[in-house]
């Protein structure tokens, strides 16, 4: 176990946590713009973005991306300064804050990609640093908070953070006390003067109130406890706020600055701690090795090879019984070389599963954010059972349930008091269940007890008819583009993206997709996928009209055909295509027109492009009409004799809904050279 | 009596069990199988399977017709293949008495290879039930070969969920 693998790991949630700190950023922007153009400010909403740009920026830092460190930490102290002095936020300020988001937004998205995060522009730096002073960043180094156990329990962690790199600035930290009382109230001193009046000198970092026994000191029973930083003296802290000196109280413990290494673990760690216990168990994952996906393939592809073999080997073995050779042992030693075969088949096929429940772990933390974000509480019900599934389909499988969850937290749970005005319980209801439905599909559905969708309301937006079943409704909601956003909810968030759950789950991984929703009752989505997918990396062509794609792997070369350089054979007279031949470097390579052999159409760009592949160690370029990219697909098996066709090993979706055929070349010059062309099509 | 699926072939009338019908879909083209007979227009996406369509028309020695509105494709299962059959138009469901069933005269049975199993009179109406197994064909690939693959529940055998 790796601290490397473990920080890749803690990577996923990363992403899926500042893309909803994010979220959450870009909402209260744009509420301080709207209160900025009535002229007003939003203080609440200075404090909720600079909470998330101040998480966002916390989470870089412990997972190492510094592009994003860099220019979060720049809007971070912007925002506190902003937040210090009420809240006001200047236009350009605010257009500037949302260009920061856009930046780290464009960041998360490539790391999401598997990409590096870009190091910003110094323009973007610029601007932001010019927006304020921007200190340059200090490790965060341990520092003691002195203070009453059951206050500092009270304090957010960003608080406490707050309080530390105050103090590593060189501030003190302080606790002041204030009671309020009739008397001090005729002076005109109440909580909120003196909270006035020190934030003048000091940065208040929390006020918290108190209860007391009622005593001459607290008439009221209460007494108001204010955290403050600051860099002035207690005495003008005092006449300022016309407190007492005395009630002001150091609450920094000197420590000795500890070694700077040793920190990034134990933070690291107590995220992790702090994320989903138990799930991170470390003893369940001794001796788990991590294995590249595409060596389980080429474990998978050697295994193809011995089961090929062993065909050959039979029949060898049927030959010799025709001679009347007594094969009864090798027969017996061949039913066993077919059951190894087989346990071989379902092993490799097992170590590319993982549990569900793995794949579910980061939604608790996931639900969490946007409870927290919306305003709902959620209750959350997980029931991933012993269920697994190939790394491949839940790698898909994962932002599609992120998608479903965010859409119920978001769209279909009632905040707290609505839902007690309709005779709820306050607490939405948010059901995950799975279960493998055979051994070939998985069932995973996601329920709310939220509002239901408004079938009527959906068709409006669609500028459809209502339909009047879920099948009908489920139509509507991958209409791609329909947002239904508005006509849901407006509280906050992006659109459905029904359409692209749709096409994960159906076209992509070839799984079914359902809705139920009962208006007022809740929604449930259920999804069904396969267990287990095949994956290749594959080029993708034209030819004769139609779309073609070839697995990488099988190519050995794609080369520009000079139409001027190519050699005709003489064919033979049975009405096989005739063989062109190509100089590749010096040596002759048949090429073979794909147009030809499929009997296609042939357009005008014809045969511009050659794919050579390799049989048997010797060169044969195929001729196709343009190169259209590069992609990974999904096989999905063409099973019936119908459609079996030699060169044809499976169907793609590249995204137009329609099967495009996913060929072996490797095959199909093979059995060009044993057998005349394809029958005609009579069309 | 048994709900059917009732569609029109070149003014004929044929009739197919509901259960054999995962589900009817207009059509607007397959993907080319090359190699493939002439009677299999290519594949489609059903359901996330890759699904033949078999051209009944061509099967059954008629002439071929564009594609228009009205043309349907009948997805069937029959003994674990998912085929899916492209027709003139399919309209309706009608509830038949599976007694009323007459075997077809072994003329017709003769003349359609085969393809028709039964007619059934309805009104002034006839209805023809087609051997759906047969329409289909033997699927004959190297079963062997697939069964040795695919042992233990794998993946990529496609099946429909129940």
């Amino acid at each position: 176990m790796t601290g490397a693998a473990d920080l890749k790991e803690f990577i996923a949630a990363y992403l899926v946590e500042a893309e909803e700190h994010l979220t959450v950023a870009n909402t209260q922007l744009l509420a301080i713009e709207d209160a900025q153009r009535s002229g007003e400010t939003n203080p609440r909403a200075v404090r909720e973005t600079f909470r998330s740009i101040h998480t966002i920026k916390g989470l870089s830092a412990m997972v190492g991306i510094e592009p994003v460190v860099a220019i979060a930490h720049r809007m971070e102290n912007f925002l506190r300064d902003s937040d210090r002095s009420g809240g006001a936020l200047p236009q350009p300020a605010i257009e500037a804050l949302l260009r920061g988001v856009r930046a780290i937004e464009q960041r998360i998205a490539a790391l999401s990609r598997g990409d590096a995060a870009a190091a910003p522009s110094d323009e973007l730096l610029v601007a932001l640093d010019s927006l304020g002073l921007a200190a340059p960043i200090r490790p965060l180094e341990a520092v003691a908070i002195d203070l009453d156990p059951a206050l500092l329990a009270k304090l957010a962690p960003f608080e406490v953070d707050q309080l530390r790199r105050g103090i590593n600035a060189g501030q003190r930290a302080l606790r002041a006390e204030f009671s309020p009382s009739p008397e001090l109230a005729a002076q005109g001193l109440t909580i909120n003067s003196v909270r006035t009046r020190i934030a003048t000198v000091s940065e208040i970092v929390r006020v918290l109130p108190r209860a007391l026994p009622v005593s001459p000191e607290a008439p009221g029973g209460l007494c108001f406890v204010l955290i403050l930083l600051t860099r002035s003296s207690d005495e003008v802290l005092a006449e300022t706020a016309g407190l007492n000196r005395a009630s002001f109280q150091s609450i920094a413990r000197d420590l000795p600055v500890p070694a700077p290494e040793a920190e990034l673990v134990p933070l690291l760690e107590a995220a992790l701690d702090g994320a989903e216990d138990g799930k991170l168990d470390t003893h369940s994952r001794r001796g788990v090795v991590r294995v590249d996906v595409s060596r389980l393939d080429d474990a998978m592809e050697g295994l193809s090879a011995l089961i090929v073999t062993r065909f050959r080997l039979a029949r060898s073995i049927a030959v010799l019984t025709e001679r009347g050779v007594n094969t009864r042992e090798l027969s017996e030693i061949m039913n066993d070389n077919a059951r190894q075969l087989r346990d071989l088949r379902a092993a490799i096929v097992r170590v590319r599963m993982v549990p569900v429940s793995e794949l579910l772990e980061r939604i608790p933390l996931l639900v969490r954010g946007l409870g927290r974000s919306t305003g709902r509480t959620v209750r959350l019900e997980l029931e991933a059972g012993n269920a697994e599934l190939d790394k491949a389909v839940s790698e898909r499988l994962f932002p599609v349930i992120v998608h479903l969850v965010r859409n119920a937290v978001d769209h279909a749970m009632e905040t707290p008091d609505e839902r007690l005005r309709r005779n709820k319980p306050e607490e939405g209801l948010l059901r995950i269940g799975c279960s493998a439905r055979s051994n070939t599909r998985l069932e995973i559905t996601v329920s709310d007890d939220g509002r239901g969708i408004d079938r009527a309301a959906v068709a409006r937006k669609a500028g459809r008819p209502t339909p009047d079943d879920d099948a009908g409704l489920l139509e509507l909601l991958c209409i791609p583009g329909l947002s239904t956003r508005e006509i849901v909810t407006t509280t906050s968030g992006r659109g459905m993206g029904m359409e692209i759950v749709k096409r994960t789950i159906v076209d992509e991984l070839g799984g079914e997709l359902e809705v139920h929703s009962q208006l007022g009752q809740g929604t449930t989505f259920t999804l069904r996928v396969p267990l287990t997918i095949s994956i290749v990396d594959a080029f993708s062509f034209e030819c004769g009209e139609q779309r073609f794609v070839v697995p990488v792997t099988m190519v050995d070369e794609i080369i520009e055909v000079d139409p001027n350089a190519l050699v005709q054979v003489p064919a033979n007279d049975d009405g096989s295509p005739g063989v062109e031949i190509v100089s590749r470097r010096g040596v002759a390579v048949p090429m073979i027109q794909l147009a030809q052999v499929f009997r296609l159409k042939t357009g005008p760009k014809r045969g511009s492009k050659a794919i050579v592949v390799r049989r048997a160690g010797t060169p044969v370029a195929f001729a196709v009409d343009r190169m259209l990219g590069q992609q990974e697909v999904v096989i999905r098996p063409i099973n019936d004799a119908l459609v079996r066709a030699p060169g044809v090993s499976g169907a793609t979706d590249l995204g137009d809904g329609r099967p495009t055929l996913v060929l072996d070349l490797v095959a199909l010059s093979a059995s060009l050279g044993s057998a005349p062309a394809l029958p005609a099509r009579t069309r | 009596m048994k709900l059917h699926v009732v569609f029109s072939l070149a003014g004929a009338e044929y009739a197919l069990p509901f259960d054999a019908v995962l589900q009817m879909e207009s059509y607007t083209g397959a993907t080319l199988v090359p190699g493939s007979a002439a009677y299999v227009d290519g594949i489609v996406t059903v359901r996330g399977l890759v699904v033949p369509v078999l051209d009944l028309r061509t099967r059954f020695g008629l002439p071929r017709t564009e594609l228009n509105l009205d043309t349907r494709l009948i997805v069937t299962e029959s003994d674990g293949r998912v085929v899916a059959l492209r027709v003139d138009s399919a309209r309706e469901v009608l509830k038949l008495d599976v007694e009323k069933h007459q075997p077809a005269p072994s003329i017709v049975s003769e003349r359609s290879s085969g393809f028709v199993q039964a007619v059934h009179p309805l009104g002034n109406r006839l209805l023809l039930l087609l051997d759906l197994p047969k329409l289909l064909g033997e699927n004959s690939h190297d079963l062997k070969l697939r069964a040795l693959l695919e042992d233990n529940g794998s993946n990529t055998r496609p099946q429909l969920p129940s």
